[in-house]
């Protein structure tokens, strides 16, 4: 319930989930295993706004992240949703 | 059963309380259902309750008493209006549960924004650059969106053969430009920030060009930002005001008032009477002015702290004393009324607006940093406005966003001091620091601190704790990186020492 949409924000890049189906294509294409990726928080702000969009996603989802990078145009980077996140 | 939420003005409230039972019209299409309703008249608290013995759609009638002079779209049929005490709307409860799980319409200081997605990057490209960049994927070339850019003009001048062998150039050359497997790009990265950064000055509190600013900047910046500090030196914000207000002086000096955090201190002087154990506030008017603040607001103020009593007035002048008499509590409360806001957004010290002299619009800044605070108020422009604090863009918009701001600003603070670092570097730097789905500082307490490798760890800081503790759990170290394999004296698992040689001779028959 917040009053301004989080994905929204200049600072915010791109965040889609990964479908369940694509998910094995992905890992191959990167070839690595799902928990060597880089995580995202279960309790990550936009994880939950992405939550408000697809119901709940279960830890073990991969998010797509479609970032703007000033050498590239723009790259693409993926994280998996853990609710072990160091602190 | 769903309960309506919403917001709305005292004075409205007073006449239906006046008026009830009655037909009030209000601008929201409201389902029938609806028998109950609480109001807010602040941001914080609900204070009236209505009974509702019906909705209906609005019809323009002398008898309906509308909530404002806009469009009205459903009618409240009002049984009774009364005064509750006041409920925080965040501890809004209704038989045990929260407000999100039974009320399906709120309109209370609660208006959701629906999240939808940003629109995909990779659609707004035009669609010469999908063709070339699809062209190239074809030849297995992962084109970069600038280059496919400035392709756009040789495509449309060359026959595709030409074409065709220019994209295979570009595909070498594109090759030759990759980093190299197995390529310590960690210690690259490391020398090429660390090597710049001796050149900075040591120490610099530079004035950002605004009057009473001042921003770390340089060396300590960097250190700062590296480390991810809870709250960094000078937390400052940048705040971004809606399009409709960025040209208008009037509205934006009004939102600089409304988030400077004004407390009792800032607009008077509090004098002690130990004799009569009492507190006595004396305003300054020449204060209270510049801040916009008046003799209700202070009161106001003071009549929302616990623990006093308010005594008297006298020419502006307010006395209180602590419920308690004792000359800890009175020493207690002093403190407290020091820091007691009257307005504005805790953190927020100050707020100076300036004009930006190409564009004529107005930007705020901020010493002191809410960011959570400061997007909520209505004139901000909340995708916008942001802070030079990581650990609270972390926790506000999440990891991503502070991966964005560990860049920005270590690029910013670079080349502030005229340094020209690769922004590839800096990169490396915010991935591996938010790589665990949190900030991590880069040191002891971070990266470095928490590698697999025990001997790693002992390399680097605190020699004894490490080996000791992995002495005594028993801990086993595969050798996989760099610092261990030097100091056991094997190859180190780098460039071609990483990769292991296998030869397969050839079977008989080939």
């Amino acid at each position: 319930m917040a009053k301004f949409n989080v994905l929204q924000h200049e600072l915010v890049p791109e965040h889609h989930v990964v479908p369940k189906s694509e998910e094995d294509k992905v890992l191959k294409e990167l070839d690595i295993a799902k928990d060597l990726l880089p995580k995202i928080s279960r309790s990550d702000p936009a994880i939950k706004a992405l939550e408000e969009i697809h119901g709940p996603l279960e830890n073990g989802t991969i998010i797509k992240i479609v970032r703007k990078s000033p050498t590239m145009g723009y790259s693409v980077y993926y994280r998996v949703i853990t609710s072990e996140v160091f602190k | 059963m769903p309960i309506l939420l919403f917001k709305d003005t005292k004075k409205n409230m007073e006449v239906l309380k006046k008026k009830a039972p009655c037909k009030y019209a209000v601008d929201d299409q409201i389902t029938e259902s609806v028998k109950e309703a609480y109001v807010t008249s602040d941001k914080k608290n609900f204070i009236y309750r209505i009974r509702l013995s019906g909705v209906e759609d609005f019809k323009d009638t002398p008898d309906v008493i509308r909530k404002n002079k806009g469009d009205m779209k459903s009618i409240l049929v009002v049984e009774s209006c009364d005064s509750i005490d006041p409920v925080p709307l965040s501890q809004f409860r209704k038989k045990g549960k929260r407000i999100s799980e039974f009320a399906d319409f709120i309109i209370a200081e609660l208006p959701t924004v629906k999240m939808v997605e940003k629109p995909t990057y990779v659609d707004s490209l035009s669609q010469d650059v999908k063709d070339i960049i699809e062209l190239a994927a074809k030849k297995k070339l992962d084109l970069p969106v600038s280059i496919a850019e400035k392709l756009i003009r040789y495509k449309k001048e060359m026959t595709p053969a030409k074409f065709d062998e220019l994209m295979n150039r570009i595909g070498e050359d594109l090759k030759k430009k990759f980093i190299d497997p197995h390529e310590a790009v960690g210690i690259i990265a490391a020398q090429s920030i660390g090597e710049p950064g001796t050149q900075m000055t040591m120490r610099t509190f530079h004035f950002a060009g605004v009057r009473e600013m001042n921003v770390t900047l340089g060396l300590p910046r960097l250190i700062e930002i590296v480390d991810a500090r809870r709250i960094p030196s000078t937390p400052s914000m940048t705040v971004y005001l809606k399009p409709e207000f960025e040209e208008d002086e009037e509205a934006v000096m009004k939102v600089v008032k409304e988030l400077e955090n004004t407390t009792i201190l800032d607009v008077a002087s509090i004098v002690t009477d130990i004799q009569q154990m009492t507190l006595t506030i004396r305003p300054e008017p020449a204060r209270m002015k510049e801040r916009l603040v008046n003799q209700q607001d202070l009161i106001d103020a003071l009549s929302k702290m616990k623990g006093i009593t308010l005594m008297s007035q006298e020419n502006s002048e307010i006395t209180v004393k602590p419920q308690q008499e004792s000359y800890k509590r009175l020493y207690q409360v002093q403190e407290q009324l020091k820091t007691t806001t009257i307005k504005g957004i805790p953190g927020i010290k100050r707020a100076i607006a300036r004009v930006e002299p190409s564009t004529k619009k107005w930007i705020i800044y901020t010493q002191g940093s809410n960011l959570r605070d400061v997007l909520e108020v209505d004139e901000v422009d909340a995708n916008r406005t942001y802070t030079n604090d990581i650990i609270e863009i972390s926790s506000i918009l999440g990891i991503e966003a502070a991966r964005n701001a560990i860049f920005n600003e270590a690029l910013r603070t670079l080349s502030e001091q005229g340094l020209e670092v690769d922004q590839r570097h800096l990169m490396l730097v915010a991935d591996m620091m938010s790589f665990g789905g949190s900030i991590r500082a880069v040191g002891r307490q971070g990266i470095s601190g928490r590698k697999s490798s025990v001997l790693a760890r002992a390399a680097f800081e605190i020699t004894t704790k490490h080996l000791l503790r992995a002495g005594l759990l028993g801990e086993v170290d595969p050798l996989t990186g760099v610092a261990e394999n030097i100091i056991v004296g094997q190859p180190i698992t780098l460039g071609t020492g990483a990769v292991n040689l296998v030869y397969k001779p050839a079977s008989k028959g080939q």
